[in-house]
């Protein structure tokens, strides 16, 4: 990404807090060259440069990332005034959340449902897992239960059925990753044409849902790795 | 906090900014020099000042270093050594150390320890502010400008608390530490393996006392850290302890006992186990004895090797667990960097080599190289360079306490810094004006086996039904790997005032306290040390005037100037019985006076005489 748009895509406005220029949220000021504060809605996004796309170059990710942490790190103003110190304290801190954030495929699907006004699902299991589900859960309660007092061949038996149900259930996990990831096409072509709302709402709920399931099944895996 | 300056030198202030590695057996000053980083040394040429700090309260002394460590068996009571052990811990965290060292805790010291020393109570912080001071005094004579900023350096895997303390440490030593930077990354810097374009390189730090291991990836100049993991209290020290138990056990069972509560025959086995680890980096078999035991022994490196290799095996763990954050495998590290002491330990250097499937990078001295890449980072803090960028991260995961004792991580461990977290907080009952918060670091879910940073009390709330307030809470980790935290009401938005009272570690009242305290030690050492020197010069001075006195005055002066060198004499020697180093002085520069004619004739007939014997001389040869 060039440096003319990392400039130009900023969500803030006001003046320079130090010339009194007129400024529209960019990371320095157009005048007097000084750094500026963060206004308080500026989301991930918008901060680097970015529209709200979910399939992004990860490695033009990371070159932004390290060109803009060469203007923000506060090691470059330990000499500057108190209000410069701050203010590149809040861009590189926003910088490092912001990276952090939008590198991982699954954590920038959640901050964009986010920024649309979703709140964090709550963790839900998939439909066609429910039975699976109660199953496993008594098969966790059994082999806690056997470690105490049971013998060997007992927890053989408790063991081994679940290390079948966590190869299914990774391979669930992937299943769900992929359709996850499939709507992130979707999502970026509803953005493109500039879609009815409705049309965002169907992609977007889709991908609730299915971070919803996601996590769900997450925790049933770190749950069985526990007891196993 | 202002640096309350301690200019005792008279010194120009300098602008440098030197690199400082307090490290837990030796500390070292260093700083950019023309053709790169160079360590401060002393006259003998040693960089390293062991971290050792002796305390005499009858006679209110004070030593630093080598004089300090001579004491360690001649006096162990008096001095302090590895207190980067106790760094931002309280006396709950100390128990098993303390089973190991001969220190006397002072009573109160659940959240910051205090050891005796005679009738006086220093902290962590404090005995290692005495050795800052004596690397910032060796700096500061090497420019000849007084030092006043300096980065230092800490394990990477240090908490909050322990940071702060390495900070605050600074502070009383009169420097303004610019930076608290991270050891493994530091020796990154050092090492630059910047003749790549791109590389992920893997830093093996094992110290005296503290174990880090830290991931980077090096492109176009930045250092980027993907994971740091470690043990605080693994290294050197531990190794020593266990040669130490070999001895003691193997002398108890010759009838020898209490061994472990004779503090003279503890330093004495220490030493001697010390050698005998530094040995067996360079022989296969070696000696142990012990001064005035009977006890000798031969120790093969392979029984060396057996006794520590649990410590060893302690090391790979997190380096199993940094390079699955990191999202790594062994086999994707191109570098391995070696760091600390304990990497001479050729079984050290075998098991990291066999981790990693790759010969580990030992060229740089492993006792400098943390204090090198520190001055590279002063140095571009000073704005001396742009090329280079640390992105550091945070070793341990912050989060607040919820209900029923659970934690909510808020930042996760490994997030690069500055990483900052926002919550909102509301009440819970009607009219509620205060809300608790309690933040703590660590891994685990329950507030229990977190370590509590601090809590404070969102305060002025106004009177409101339950749930309508909206108070958010910034934290941020800055680059120091320090927390700060603000607060402001969304209805008002005003800004909270916070009170964070660390649950370990000193206040800011505590600190202004000491800063004056060790202003009046600094005055107290000058005071000492003008009066010494001024003592040695009165010495000479009344030499040369009683040998002057005895053989010329009768011949040369008048009986009235005679009388007068005398009675000046007299009151010099006077002063010199005293403790006022001005009076001294004085007196010096009034027999000076006094003696300045018969020393010119004195002098006249030298220069005579010399040249009337190089006259006869040259006759002799001609």
């Amino acid at each position: 990404m060039s440096e003319a748009v990392v400039n130009k895509a900023q969500a803030s406005s006001g003046s320079c807090s130090h010339c009194g220029a007129v400024l529209s949220g960019e990371h320095f000021c157009g005048t007097c060259n000084r750094i500026q504060p963060v206004a308080s809605q500026t989301d991930f996004f918008a901060f680097i440069g970015l529209p709200r796309r979910l399939r992004l170059d990860e490695l033009e990710l990371e070159k932004t990332f390290y060109a803009l942490s060469r203007q923000f790190h506060p090691d470059y103003f330990m000499s500057a005034s108190e209000a410069e110190r701050q203010a590149s304290m809040e861009r590189s801190s926003m910088l490092n959340d912001a990276y952090r954030t939008l590198r991982d495929r699954v954590a920038r699907a959640q901050y964009l449902l986010s920024l649309e006004g979703y709140k964090e699902a709550e963790k839900k299991a998939p439909p066609d897992l429910l039975e699976e589900v109660f199953e496993l859960n008594m098969q966790i309660e059994e082999l806690k239960a056997a470690r105490k007092m049971a013998g060997e061949d007992e927890i053989a038996d408790v063991v081994a059925a679940l290390e079948t149900a966590l190869a299914g259930l990774r391979t669930k996990l992937a299943e769900i990753d992929e359709r996850l990831f499939a709507q992130f096409d979707q999502w970026d072509s509803v953005l493109e044409n500039d879609s009815a709302a409705t049309e965002k709402k169907i992609v977007l709920d889709r991908m609730s849902e299915l971070l919803s399931h996601r996590a769900y099944i997450r925790n049933l895996v770190r749950d069985i790795t526990e007891v196993l | 906090m202002p640096v309350i300056e301690l200019s005792m030198s008279g010194l120009p202030q300098s602008g440098r900014v030197v690199g400082i590695d307090l490290g837990t057996t030796n500390s070292l000053v260093a700083f950019m020099g023309d053709d790169g980083p160079e360590a401060i040394r002393d006259e003998s040429g040693n960089a390293l000042v062991p971290s050792i700090v002796y305390y005499d309260d009858n006679e209110d002394r004070l030593l630093v270093g080598e004089e300090a460590r001579d004491r360690l068996i001649t006096e162990p009571r008096k001095a302090i050594y590895s207190v980067k052990r106790f760094m931002g811990k309280g006396s709950a965290d100390i128990q098993e150390d303390l089973s190991l060292v001969p220190f006397q805790i002072a009573p109160d010291s659940e959240q910051v320890i205090g050891f005796q020393m005679g009738d006086r109570v220093f902290t962590p912080p404090e005995i290692s502010a005495f050795i800052l001071r004596d690397l910032r005094r060796r700096a500061s004579k090497f420019f000849g400008e007084e030092v006043t900023q300096a980065v230092i350096t800490v394990p990477a895997y240090f908490n909050d608390a322990q940071r702060q303390a390495t900070k605050d440490a600074g502070h009383l030593a009169g420097l303004e530490v610019l930076r608290i930077v991270n050891e493994p990354t530091a020796a990154s810097l050092a090492y630059g393996i910047d003749n790549r374009d791109e590389a992920i390189v893997a830093v093996y730090d094992l110290g005296g006392g503290t174990f880090d291991i830290s991931i980077l990836k090096l492109k176009d100049g930045i250092f980027e850290v993907l994971a740091t993991n470690g043990d605080t209290h693994l290294g050197g020290d531990d190794i020593d302890n266990r040669l130490i138990s070999l001895v003691l056990g193997e002398l108890e069972q010759q009838g020898y006992s209490g061994g472990a509560s004779d503090p003279a025959m503890f330093q004495g086995i220490r030493k001697s186990v010390i050698k005998t680890k530094h040995d067996l980096s360079e022989c296969d078999t070696t000696q142990i004895s012990i001064d005035g035991v009977e006890y000798e022994r031969e120790l093969a490196r392979a029984e060396f090797e057996s006794l520590i290799a649990d410590l060893v095996e302690r090391t790979l763990g997190p380096c199993k667990q940094a390079l699955k954050d990191a999202d790594l495998d062994p086999a994707q590290i191109d570098e391995v960097v070696m760091v600390g002491g304990s990497t001479r330990i050729p079984f050290v250097r075998k098991r990291v080599k066999e981790l990693f499937k790759r010969e580990p990078h030992i060229e740089l001295n492993p006792d400098e190289v943390v204090a090198l890449g520190a001055a590279i980072q002063a140095d571009v803090l000073a704005g001396g360079r742009r090329d280079l960028l640390l992105l550091d991260v945070t070793p341990l995961s912050l989060g607040i306490e919820t209900m029923g004792g659970v934690v909510a991580k808020i930042i996760n461990r490994n997030s690069t810094i500055p990483a900052s977290a926002s919550e909102m907080f509301t009440t819970w009952v009607d009219n509620q004006t205060g809300i608790d918060v309690h933040v703590l670091q660590g891994e685990r879910e329950m507030v229990a086996d977190c370590r509590s940073l601090a809590k404070f009390t969102l305060k002025g709330i106004p009177p409101q039904p339950a749930g309508l307030p909206r108070i958010e809470v910034k934290f941020l980790i800055d680059a120091n790997g320090i927390l700060t935290v603000s607060a402001r009401d969304h209805r008002t938005g005003q800004e909270h005032s916070i009170e964070v009272k660390p649950s370990y570690g000193l206040t800011d009242e505590q600190i202004e306290k000491m800063l004056l305290d060790s202003f009046e030690f600094a005055e107290e050492d000058l005071r000492k040390r003008q009066l010494v020197e001024a003592r040695n010069e009165a010495e000479t001075v009344m030499r040369a005037a009683e040998k002057a006195l005895a053989e010329h005055a009768t011949r040369l002066i008048s009986e009235q100037e005679r009388d007068g060198i005398s009675r000046a004499l007299d009151e010099l020697r006077q002063a010199f019985g005293g403790e006022d180093y001005v009076l001294v002085r004085e007196k010096i520069k009034a027999l000076d006076d006094a003696s300045h004619h018969l020393a010119e004739i004195i002098m006249d007939g030298a220069v005579l005489a010399a040249l009337k014997d190089r006259k006869a001389s040259e006759v002799a040869e001609g």
